[in-house]
């Protein structure tokens, strides 16, 4: 073979090219991808997989394979633009190890088995079990990730054919404090505002929540409204320093749980300074006290009932007396100038304020409280339900909303109303075909009460749809023990190995996001439709049909009688009658299939942007505002005092310890730590620890330390100046790494009015090792 | 000294010029208007509502100067490109160190929005096509391990070829989205761009003029009137 000098040249160069990229980034090949059929790309339009935010996204596929994602330009949400999970989504989708055969387990191992005899068996186990120990015996467990249509069948095969009330979903560990804190103020749930606020306000609060890494969409559409005018102020009121931090005009830190009187005092400042909108508040407002010392919830069978009282106005300013910024700046650790800044933004008349929380108000055991008292900032100043006004909670789910909350997979809901109500089980009975005493009227177990339940036997069957509870319950190694104790029943339905599918007896193959038509509901009110755009691989079905085999299989062909061809849309078109009303009416099918999302109230062809607001929303009545969900038509201003956080750091443990998500990864990472782009950017948890904390340890970033509480310990890597930076006496966790299961380490205490765990504190030690 | 009639007929040069760069715009604007029932499916065509960057391929083309127009020293290749990507147009991943707390807009832009020569990389700066999002970890991240978690299935379409000319001799059109990538003259002009795709001819500056959006529509068919 002939060797010129010049080939010789031309491979040499091309060797050393390669060689210094492979030094530069090893095991990055060039031509990082295999080629799918060549040929066009067609582009369909999906809600994205990941957060709350509901991003449109346009998928492209090329034959059966979807090989690239846009932002969805005609989607109001993101207007094209996607954070780096949007953009590599579909990578979700091709992981080697994807479950697409159903498992049983056989001599402790799992065993790949027909699809048919696997639901055979979920079918009959469940009977079985509701023979021997009762219909509260079975229980199932979804997720805010469910598709609307999935939650929406699981309510009627187990409130209305079962007759069980075990319904739940990880909504709850996710934002029941959102729902009650709504409902305690408004009396509906779900918010008044839209992400058009975004553009519209003046004055963005981010109340202990890290936008720029949970929310980055609308983050950045924060970051564009700030950069278009030059009036705008973002301030981030936090617990940690984070890259909102970073971001904001201001950065404010508080004391763990000290919100609670931050949130008092900014009220006692509005109105010691008579910033108070006394227009609105005299119309539109009334105030009420509730219980106090309420605690903590972290005993098996705790109960907790609130009772309102109403006050008058006096007794709201007397209860401020104790929030005096001078007294918070004592408890909270922020500077009283500080809060008398925040409270001028709110009472300044010309400044529009939007506030933005997510998991910092919500996993918190005065999570209602907190979700009240600054619905109360907003009250006192009247700055609701305009365009760029308004308190807004975030979620954490893509149909969180949509699902968990609208479709009320929860053990005191029904698609509309409560179980405890006779009108609301009438309605539900009616809809689904079934006698009206199936539907029982008293509540069973809410999440962790249901998992307690699990270990002390009280269930023996449980149904876990697209969620990974072996990874986010708290106090984990009690709900890990109870699951894998003999005589319970565990029916997982997945897409990938996790902790939780190592614990299930029945593994089901689950269709997942785009391979199946489905709804989900955003944080905005807005519902969301996708085609399927790719074929399930393998035997993987939808959890809808799944659902509806099993109930088939246990005798409800009656109230299951959809075609596999049409299904969605005549779930759908079920569904949608428990909510035809002005408050809450639906878009229908037509409408969603042909658009990228719409909100509710939907209404003569048209979505609501603000509700309680005549001029924006059609079940307003009036000449402005009507906070029709009360009976008195007013909002209800709460007196919620300070109170402790259930375990706080002492001189055994004495430091906090905070839990949370990062940009990169979503939940616990079963999805995006298959995405070689996000697992390359952050391939395991580690432990945030303040710098100054970190010398007097003698702990360097990269060091092995071990985090331990009262109820477990993990060994982990040390970051410190990495992207988070606590304060002193506080550590940071991220939660995505299944191998470094931190909630072993957390708490199961959680706000006794919404039931949702605090994952934000508990009192740790930490070791070097 | 000039005399009055040149000073006349440059008058009349810079008018025609302005003309003709205004003209596309005129064309881009109308195109996005497009009908409301055209918006609202989702096209399997290029999306023109991002073919609106005339006005910024125009401002950025003014502010680089003669030097960089004309420089050529770009060591990038395609497979380096496309080595920083899942698919063609995912955001690339970030191939060098960055430092926490992130401050993008001030560190990623410093380089990036202008480009240059960075003497501690030791290379050209690429430029990025939308400047105006200053959230820019959002989706760029960096790589700090090379293992995957899982192995992956991943394919995706084969990266456009380049210079498709529909007939010989005349300009290739324009293979990629416009969305996020529509200012032709951060990516393709300079020494920081990649070498297959650097245009021979910077100094013209109206790029659309002659390169369209290449897309996959059918060919035109008259619908005869019934």
């Amino acid at each position: 073979m002939d060797f010129t000098r010049r080939d010789f040249i031309k491979s040499a160069a091309l060797q050393s090219a390669v060689t210094t990229a492979a030094v530069l980034f090893p095991g990055i090949s060039f031509g990082a991808w295999k080629n799918a059929d060549s040929g066009a790309i067609e582009w369909k339009k999906t809600p994205c997989r990941f957060c709350g935010t509901g991003c449109g996204l346009l998928v492209g596929v090329s034959g059966d394979r979807a090989v690239a994602v846009k932002g969805d330009p005609n989607c109001t949400v993101n207007k094209g633009l996607c954070c780096v999970k949007g953009y590599h989504s579909v990578q979700i989708l091709y992981g080697k190890d994807r479950v697409n055969k159903a498992l049983v387990r056989k001599n402790g191992k799992l065993v790949e088995t027909p699809l048919k005899e696997a639901l055979d068996l979920v079918a009959s186990k469940m009977q079985e079990t509701i023979k021997s120990h009762g219909k509260d015996a079975v229980a199932m467990y979804g997720s805010g990730q469910w598709s609307i249509t999935d939650g929406y069948v699981s309510s009627k095969l187990f409130k209305g054919c079962i007759g069980t009330n075990n319904l739940e979903a990880n909504a709850r560990l996710c934002m029941a404090s959102a729902v009650t804190g709504f409902l305690t103020t408004f009396g509906l749930d779900e918010p008044m505002g839209c992400y058009d606020d975004l553009d519209h306000a003046d004055v963005f609060i981010t109340w202990g929540n890290n936008m720029a890494e949970m929310h980055p969409v609308l983050f950045s559409r924060m970051l564009a409204n700030r950069k278009s005018k030059n009036n705008v102020t973002i301030i981030d009121l936090a617990t940690r320093t984070t890259r909102t931090s970073q971001a904001a005009d201001k950065s404010i830190i508080f004391n763990p749980q000290t919100d609670l009187a931050v949130a008092n005092a900014i009220c006692y400042e509005i109105i010691r300074n008579d910033w108070v909108n006394w227009d609105f508040v005299n119309k539109h407002v009334s105030f009420h006290k509730g219980k106090t010392n309420i605690g903590y919830g972290t005993q098996d069978h705790f109960k907790f009932k609130d009772k309102a009282e109403t006050v008058d106005w006096e007794t709201y300013k007397a209860f401020l007396a104790d929030y005096t910024p001078e007294k918070v700046e004592k408890i909270s650790g922020v500077p009283a100038k500080d809060i008398k800044y925040l409270a001028a933004l709110f009472g300044d008349p010309d400044k529009k304020v939007v506030s933005y929380w997510c998991m910092g108000m919500n996993q918190h055991t005065r999570g209602t409280w907190i979700n009240n008292l600054v619905y109360n900032c907003h009250l006192l100043v009247g700055k609701i339900s305009q365009p760029g006004n308004g308190p807004f909670s975030l979620t954490g789910q893509p149909s969180a909303c949509g699902t968990v909350r609208e479709v009320g997979t929860l053990t005191h809901k029904l698609p509309h109303g409560v179980v405890m109500k006779e009108g609301a089980r009438k309605m539900a009975a009616k809809i689904w075909d079934v006698p009206v005493e199936n539907i029982d009227p008293k509540p069973t177990y809410h999440t962790v009460e249901m998992f307690r339940a699990l270990d002390r036997g009280d269930i023996r069957f449980m149904w876990i749809q697209v969620t990974n509870p072996m990874v986010t319950m708290p106090n984990l190694n009690r709900y890990r023990n109870g699951a894998e104790k003999d005589g319970r029943f565990l029916v997982v339905s997945e897409i990938y190995p996790t902790p939780t599918y190592d614990v299930a007896d029945v593994v089901l193959p689950s269709a997942l996001w785009i391979e199946r038509e489905g709804f989900f509901g955003n944080s905005e009110r807005r519902t969301q439709h996708n085609d399927q755009i790719v074929p399930m691989p393998g035997d993987c079905m939808s959890n809808t049909w799944q659902i509806i085999e099993v109930a088939r299989r246990m005798g409800f062909e009656k109230q299951f009688p959809w075609s596999e061809e049409t299904y969605i849309e005549d779930i759908w078109n079920e569904y949608i009658q428990f909510h035809d009303t002005p408050k809450h009416r639906m878009a229908p099918y037509k409408e969603l299939k042909a658009n990228s999302g719409l909100q509710w109230p939907f209404v003569n062809g048209l979505e609501t942007k603000w509700r309680y607001h005549a001029k924006y929303d059609p079940a307003a009545e009036g000449e402005d505002f009507d906070f029709y969900g009360k009976p008195d038509r007013r909002a209800w201003i709460w007196l919620r005092p300070y109170e402790p956080a259930a375990e706080s750091p002492d001189s055994e443990y004495p430091l906090w310890l905070n839990t949370g998500r990062i940009l990169e990864h979503w939940h616990t990472g079963s999805m995006t730590r298959r995405v070689p782009v996000l697992h390359r950017a952050a391939p395991e948890a580690y432990v945030e620890i303040n710098p100054d904390d970190a010398t007097r340890m003698g702990i360097n970033s990269g060091n092995k330390v071990k985090v331990s509480s009262r109820r477990g310990s993990v060994i982990m890597k040390a970051s410190i100046n990495g992207r988070g930076r606590p304060p002193r006496g506080m550590v940071f966790v991220p939660f995505f790494d299944e191998s470094y299961l931190i909630n072993e380490v957390t708490l199961d205490a959680f706000c006794p009015i919404s039931k949702q765990p605090d994952y934000k504190k508990c009192a740790v030690k930490l070791e070097k090792v | 000294m000039e005399n009055p009639k040149q000073k006349v007929g440059k008058v009349f040069l810079i008018f025609a010029g302005l003309c003709i760069l205004a003209l596309p715009l005129i064309v881009l604007t109308a195109l996005s208007s497009e009908p409301e029932e055209m918006e609202a499916s989702v096209a399997d065509t290029q999306n023109m509502d991002f073919d609106d960057k005339g006005q910024a391929v125009f401002a950025s083309y003014d502010q680089i100067s003669r030097d960089y127009l004309e420089g050529t020293s770009t060591g990038r290749t395609l497979s380096e490109y496309y080595s920083r990507r899942q698919y063609p147009g995912s955001p690339p991943f970030i191939p060098h160190k960055v430092e926490e707390p992130d401050l993008a807009p001030i560190e990623c832009l410093t380089c990036h929005a202008r480009g240059g020569w960075t003497a501690e990389l030791k290379k050209n700066t690429p430029i990025t096509p939308h400047p105006e999002q200053e959230a820019c970890r959002q989706c760029h991240i960096t790589v700090t391990e090379a293992q995957l978690f899982v192995e992956t299935d991943w394919m995706s379409v084969a990266p456009p070829r380049l210079g498709r000319t529909s007939l010989p001799g005349a300009p290739p059109p324009i293979p990629h989205e416009l969305q996020m990538r529509g200012d032709c003259v951060a990516c393709h002009v300079g020494p920081g761009t990649v070498a297959a795709i650097r245009v021979e001819h910077p100094s013209r500056g109206n790029c659309r003029q002659c390169h369209v959006p290449e897309s996959n529509a059918p060919l035109f068919e008259r619908k005869p009137k019934s």
